[in-house]
């Protein structure tokens, strides 16, 4: 599985770096290294919302807040 | 050969001091870079007015031809005489370096001047002229692409002396320090920096001399083109994109979208990194063939005030090189500017991205065009020949 964070300008100032962080920890804590690949992006065009994370694909948009719900839903919730 | 040179100095002032009485004056004449260095007798103003008056002298009549004796006879014959020791006294250095390679030594009891090539410390010979009673050293001569100068007052000599050394540093461990830095510095600034804080170290951060060292270094010219913001019209794109990709050029992107861009026209990947090596600056990219891809405005931002500082001289020391050496975006765009061009060219895009004009967001990002404004004009107060298109 693919996980995309934007680190443009804008997705910065809303956190991305919080998110990605957050991101790295849960990966690690559940020993899913290789399993979700984590990369970062340029702008995607898609800023006017929060910050843009894409898994697979599928665009989502995200608060550093919400990561962990997002983790459990999108990623787990996904791999099964 | 057409001879390029960086040049930059650095002083400390004797401990106590407000004003120092070193004075260095660089210049540009038409086919020719000078750089002088004078060092008035005595401290304070009294020295700092005699350093003044000689480079000053010696800088407006040597842009207008005029010839040495003619500089020297004017000095003696201008400065005023100190009360306490009956003389009108300042040492000088005098470098003119012509395009055509040509250069042009005279010195006058300053320190010998350092003259590092290949990195070996070459002699300079003795050719000693009287002139109005004063002893003057001229040497004649070539220099090579690669060749570094250092003029010194001396309190560079006198460094540590009765504190920690008994007699001071003398000139051939100076050179000998000099030809070690050489190796390791590749701007004219860091050079002259590195020299002048193991000075102050000497001197245990109390000088108790005017120390100064001017450096000047020749160089290749240097290009870096810089791309940034992406064009208003999204068909200039490829022409963008082309320009910028013209000529022998270090290439810079900074920016997401122009990244995008200019991943696309030239059909390279682009690889984001997610090293925050820096919170406040998003992290680097990669494309194959390009210096360096960063994001937009907040690294520029960053880029640009450390610029300043450099180029106004706010506390230009090891601490800024360190800051300068740091592998964030702002950093790594700032060392290129400061250190690694002779020739910048701007390429900015004018579209104005939606997602920026969001009052929700802590930071002002519209203001690309301003950022690239203050970039111009520093980077010309660095000597530095800028060029901008917009698209």
């Amino acid at each position: 599985m693919t996980v995309t964070i934007c680190i443009g300008s804008s997705c910065h100032l809303k956190g991305s770096r919080e998110i990605i962080q957050k991101l790295q920890e849960l990966v690690c804590q559940n020993h899913l290294e290789e399993k979700v690949d984590l990369n970062g992006s340029f702008c995607t065009g898609n800023c006017v919302k929060g910050v843009c994370v894409t898994v697979d694909g599928e665009l989502f948009s995200l608060k550093p807040e919400d990561t962990e719900t997002f983790f459990e839903e999108k990623v787990l919730g996904r791999l099964g | 050969m057409q001879v390029t040179v960086d040049v930059a100095y650095k002083s400390l002032n004797k401990f106590t001091e407000e004003l120092c009485g070193d004075k260095v004056e660089l210049l540009k004449t038409a086919d020719s870079d000078i750089m002088i260095l004078a060092d008035g007798m005595g401290s304070g103003v009294k020295a700092n007015i005699l350093a003044t008056l000689t480079s000053k002298i010696l800088g407006n009549m040597f842009l207008n031809g005029a010839t040495l004796e003619e500089c020297v006879e004017t000095i003696v014959q201008t400065l005023p005489v100190c009360q306490v020791r009956q003389v009108a006294y300042a040492t000088f250095s005098i470098l003119q370096v012509f395009h055509n390679g040509d250069a042009y030594l005279v010195e006058f009891d300053n320190p010998g001047c350092i003259f590092v090539r290949d990195g070996r410390l070459m002699e300079i010979p003795s050719n000693i002229r009287e002139l109005e009673g004063k002893k003057i050293n001229e040497y004649r001569f070539r220099v090579q692409r690669g060749d570094c100068f250092l003029l010194m007052s001396d309190g560079t000599i006198h460094a540590g002396v009765g504190m920690i050394l008994n007699f001071g540093w003398d000139w051939k461990e100076i050179a000998e320090y000099a030809v070690k830095q050489y190796r390791l510095t590749v701007s004219a600034s860091r050079m002259a920096a590195m020299m002048v804080k193991a000075c102050d170290d000497l001197y245990l951060g109390r000088p108790g001399d005017d120390t100064t060292v001017a450096c000047m270094r020749i160089i290749d010219r240097k290009v870096v083109n810089l791309l940034t913001g992406p064009p208003k019209k999204a068909e200039d794109d490829g022409q963008m994109v082309a320009s910028f990709m013209e000529g022998e050029a270090k290439r810079i992107v900074c920016g997401g979208t122009s990244a995008n861009i200019v991943s696309r026209v030239l059909g390279r990947k682009l690889k984001p990194t997610l090293d925050y090596v820096d919170p406040e600056i998003p992290p680097i990219a990669y494309i194959d063939g390009l210096e360096l891809v960063t994001e937009g405005v907040l690294t520029l931002n960053r880029a640009v005030n450390l610029m300043k500082r450099y180029a106004n001289d706010e506390n230009i020391n090891e601490k800024f090189f360190l800051e300068l050496d740091k592998k964030n975006g702002g950093s790594m765009v700032a060392k290129m500017l400061i250190e690694d061009c002779t020739d910048l060219n701007l390429f900015v895009g004018k579209a104005i991205n939606v997602a920026h004009q969001n009052p929700d967001l802590p930071f002002d990002l519209g203001i690309r065009q301003h950022l690239v404004e203050q970039l111009k004009v520093t980077a010309e107060k660095m000597g530095k020949t800028v060029t901008i298109t917009y698209y």
